[in-house]
C-alpha cells in the first residue's frame, strides 16, 4: 500500500487505537515502528499494477534459480553416494569426487542465496525508514529516582548505627581477599622450572634406565658415523620405545656431517663462546666433524630441516628463520631469536649416543623459560 | 776355428760363440742384454697377471671411446671454467676431481651445466648436450678422479623399478619434503636459491642428485639411503609425477602460500563484491 493510500491516521504523532479492528494493517505496522523510534517515510510496491510481463519475467528467473539450487543439491548428494571415491594411482574418475560434491553443495547454497537476494531487490516493496539517534544519558527524573533507591538500600540495613557489625564484616573481607591473592603470590615465590616437563626431552638418560640414549633412524636402527656422508644430514630420533612418535615430538634432531674447514670454524666458535660466561653453558657437543641440533625451531616450533650444505644454513620453512650451523645455530635471519639447542654427541660401541639431554629447553619460548 | 780337422758347420755350432776369453766390451754388452731380457720377462709376467685398476678405461674399448669423446666435449665446453685437467679455475669453477660421472651426468643432462652466468644457483635450463654426450663427459671426469657412478641405462632402464612407493613416501616426507614440498613442487631457500620442482626429473637424475648432493642439496650417500631406499623414493616421486591433482589444479604444488593467495585474491574479492551488491541501494 502506498503512502498515498494510507494517510497517516491519528495526525502527525500517529496515535491510533490499536484495538480498533477497522484500522488497516499497515497503520498498525507504522504505529509499531514508531514506538521503536523508527519512522517509515517512503513505502511503495515495485509493481503497483499486478501481473505485468516484467514482474512475471522476474518471477520466472527466481523460480529458475531456486530450481537450479535444488538440482545442484540433489546432484551433489547423488555424487556423494554413487561417484567412485576409492584412491587409484594415475588418472581416474575418483579424482573428481571431492570437486563434484563441493560443486553440488556450493552451487546449491550460492543459488539459493542469489534467489533470495534477487527476490528482495526486485519483488519486495521499496522502503525508506528513518530512526532518530538515541539520546545519551538517561532522563533526569529517572536518574533521581534511581539514586534515591540506592541510598535507601543503605539506610534500610542500618549499618551506620551498628558498629559491632561494621567491625565484624572486616574479618571475612580481609580473609577472602588474602585467599584470592595467595595463589598468585605463591607462584612468584616457588620456582616454576623445578622438574618442568618442558625442560626434559626424550634424550634424557632417565628415559633409558640411566643409560645414554642412542641416536636412531625413524625405524629404530642406530647410527654409525659412516652412515652420514660429508655434506649430508640425517633426521634422528631417541632410541627409546616410542622415540619416533608424537610422544617425544620435542626430540627430533638433525645430525650433520660438516666439511673439515666448516667443522674447524664451528669448533673455534664454540671455544670462543665458552669463554664468555653465558647461561645456559655452551657445550662442546661435536664428535669429530659431526654436530647435532634440535630440529624444533625456536620461533614457533616448526621442524627446521632445510639444510644448505654449501652455505651451512638451516632454514625453517614456516617463517623463514635461518640458523648458521657453523656458529652454534644462531639465527641470522627471520623471526627466531634464540639459537637451536645442540645435542652433545658421543660414540659408544661404534654408535652415536647423546651424552646428555639438551642444556636448554627446545622450541619456542614460554612464559617462565629460564 | 783353428782345429786341424774340418767339420761341416752344424746349426748348433753356429750358435755357439767362438772359443776363447771374451773381451771386456763383449762382457758388458752381454750383461746389458741379459738384464734387459730379464726386465722384459718380469714386466710381461706382471702385466699378464696383475689385477686391473678400478677406473681402467683401457680395459673396455667402448669405455675408452666414451672417455675420448668426453674429453673432446669437455675441452670444447667445460675447460674454460674447470681447467685443463678438471682441477678448477679460481673464482670461475671448482675442481671436478672426485665428483664422479653421476654428478656430471646430472648437471649436464638437466642443462644446469654449462652455467649461463654466476648467480645464486645454477638452474635447470635447455640442455646443451644429449644424455649420451653427458655420460661421455662423465666417463672422462670419472677417469680423471673417480667418484660416484650410476648403473648403465641399458642394464637398469628405470632406477625406480622394484621400489615401494609407500615406503618411498615415508622416506620422502622425512628427508625431502621440507625443501621440495609434499607434492614435489619445490620450494624457496635462502638468498635467491631454491629447491627445484620434481615434475620433470627422470629416475637417473633423481638418483644422481641424491647420491651426489648438487649445489646446496645435502648428500644422501648409499650408507644413509641404501640403493633400495633410493629406488623406493624414485618410485614415489614417479607416482607423484603421474598422479593428477585431486580437485583439478595443484596451484604449482607449492603448498599453503599460493593456496592462501588464491583464496584472498579470488575468493575474498568475490565475496566483497557480492556483499557490496547485496547491500547496494535497490
Amino acid at each position: 500500500m502506498s503512502v498515498d493510500q494510507h494517510p497517516r491516521a491519528g495526525g502527525a504523532e500517529g496515535a491510533i487505537d490499536v484495538d480498533d479492528p477497522s484500522v488497516p494493517q499497515f497503520d498498525l505496522v507504522r504505529a509499531g515502528a514508531r514506538r521503536d523510534g523508527v519512522e517509515i517515510v517512503h513505502y511503495a510496491p515495485r509493481f503497483p499494477v499486478r501481473g505485468t510481463k516484467v514482474e512475471k519475467r522476474i518471477e520466472r528467473t527466481i523460480a529458475l534459480l531456486l530450481t537450479l539450487s535444488g538440482l545442484f543439491a540433489f546432484g551433489g548428494v547423488a555424487a556423494y553416494i554413487f561417484w567412485p571415491f576409492q584412491y587409484e594411482p594415475g588418472p581416474s574418475a575418483s579424482k573428481l569426487f571431492t570437486p563434484l560434491f563441493g560443486l553440488g553443495l556450493g552451487g546449491a547454497l550460492f543459488l539459493l542465496g542469489l534467489a533470495m537476494v534477487v527476490y528482495a531487490k526486485k519483488l519486495l516493496p521499496e522502503e525508506i525508514a528513518v530512526q532518530d539517534r538515541h539520546d545519551g544519558p538517561s532522563p533526569s527524573d529517572e536518574q533521581r529516582m534511581t539514586s534515591a533507591t540506592l541510598l535507601n538500600m543503605v539506610d534500610e540495613t542500618g549499618i551506620r548505627r551498628r558498629p559491632l557489625l561494621k567491625a565484624a564484616i572486616l574479618l571475612p573481607a580481609g580473609g577472602i581477599g588474602v585467599a584470592a591473592v595467595a595463589p598468585l603470590i605463591g607462584s612468584l615465590l616457588k620456582n616454576p622450572n623445578d622438574g618442568h616437563i618442558l625442560l626434559r626431552t626424550g634424550w634424557d638418560p632417565a628415559n633409558n634406565n640411566g643409560q645414554k640414549v642412542r641416536l636412531t633412524r625413524a625405524d629404530g636402527t642406530p647410527i654409525r658415523p659412516e652412515d652420514v656422508s660429508v655434506g649430508g644430514q640425517m633426521t634422528v630420533f631417541p632410541g627409546i620405545p616410542g622415540g619416533a612418535t608424537n610422544q617425544y615430538a620435542d626430540s627430533p634432531v638433525l645430525l650433520i656431517h660438516l666439511r673439515e674447514e666448516d667443522a674447524a670454524t664451528l669448533r673455534a666458535n664454540i671455544e670462543k663462546a665458552q669463554q664468555t660466561n653465558s647461561h645456559p653453558p655452551v657445550v662442546q657437543g661435536m664428535w669429530g666433524n659431526f654436530v647435532a641440533y634440535s630440529k624444533i625451531c625456536t620461533h614457533a616450533g616448526c621442524p627446521a630441516s632445510l639444510y644448505e650444505q654449501q652455505t651451512n644454513r638451516l632454514l625453517c620453512p614456516c617463517h623463514q628463520s635461518q640458523f648458521s650451523i657453523t656458529n652454534q645455530a644462531i639465527p641470522i635471519f627471520g623471526p627466531a631469536t634464540r639459537k637451536l639447542p645442540m645435542l652433545p654427541l658421543e660414540l659408544e660401541d661404534g654408535y652415536f649416543v647423546a651424552a646428555s639431554d639438551f642444556l636448554e629447553p627446545v622450541g619456542p619460548a614460554y612464559w617462565e623459560r629460564p | 776355428m783353428t782345429a786341424p780337422r774340418q767339420r761341416r758347420p752344424r746349426l748348433l755350432s753356429l750358435l755357439r760363440r767362438p772359443a776363447g776369453p771374451r773381451s771386456r766390451v763383449r762382457r758388458r754388452l752381454g750383461a746389458a742384454v741379459r738384464l734387459g731380457a730379464a726386465l722384459l720377462i718380469v714386466g710381461g709376467v706382471y702385466t699378464l697377471f696383475a689385477p686391473g685398476t678400478g677406473a681402467s678405461a683401457t680395459d673396455d674399448p667402448a669405455q675408452a671411446q666414451a672417455v675420448a669423446e668426453g674429453r673432446e666435449l669437455y675441452e670444447n665446453a667445460c675447460i674454460t671454467c674447470h681447467g685443463r685437467n678438471a682441477q678448477g679455475v679460481p673464482d670461475r669453477g671448482p675442481s671436478l676431481i672426485g665428483v664422479g660421472e653421476a654428478s656430471v651426468e646430472f648437471q649436464v643432462a638437466t642443462g644446469r651445466m654449462p652455467l649461463a652466468r654466476h648467480e645464486a644457483q645454477g638452474v635447470r635450463k635447455e640442455p646443451q648436450f644429449t644424455r649420451d654426450q653427458a655420460r661421455q663427459i662423465g666417463a672422462y671426469i670419472q677417469s680423471l678422479g673417480g667418484g660416484p657412478t650410476l648403473p648403465d641405462p641399458e642394464a637398469v632402464p628405470n632406477l625406480g623399478a622394484g621400489g615401494d612407493p609407500a615406503r618411498g613416501g615415508e622416506l620422502y616426507r622425512v628427508n625431502c619434503s621440507s625443501c621440495h614440498s609434499f607434492g614435489g613442487g619445490g620450494g624457496a631457500l635462502s638468498s635467491g636459491k631454491s629447491a627445484p620442482g620434481l615434475e620433470h626429473s627422470t629416475d637417473r637424475d633423481i638418483y644422481a642428485a641424491m647420491l651426489t648432493g648438487p649445489q646446496n642439496m645435502p648428500v644422501f650417500g648409499d650408507n644413509q639411503l641404501s640403493p633400495q631406499e633410493k629406488a623406493d623414493i624414485i618410485a614415489y616421486i614417479q607416482n607423484l609425477q603421474e598422479d593428477p591433482n585431486p580437485g583439478g589444479w595443484g596451484l604449482g604444488r607449492l603448498g599453503p602460500a599460493p593456496e592462501g593467495l588464491a583464496v584472498f585474491v579470488i575468493g575474498i574479492v568475490a565475496l566483497v563484491i557480492t556483499t557490496l551488491w547485496i547491500a547496494g541501494k535497490s
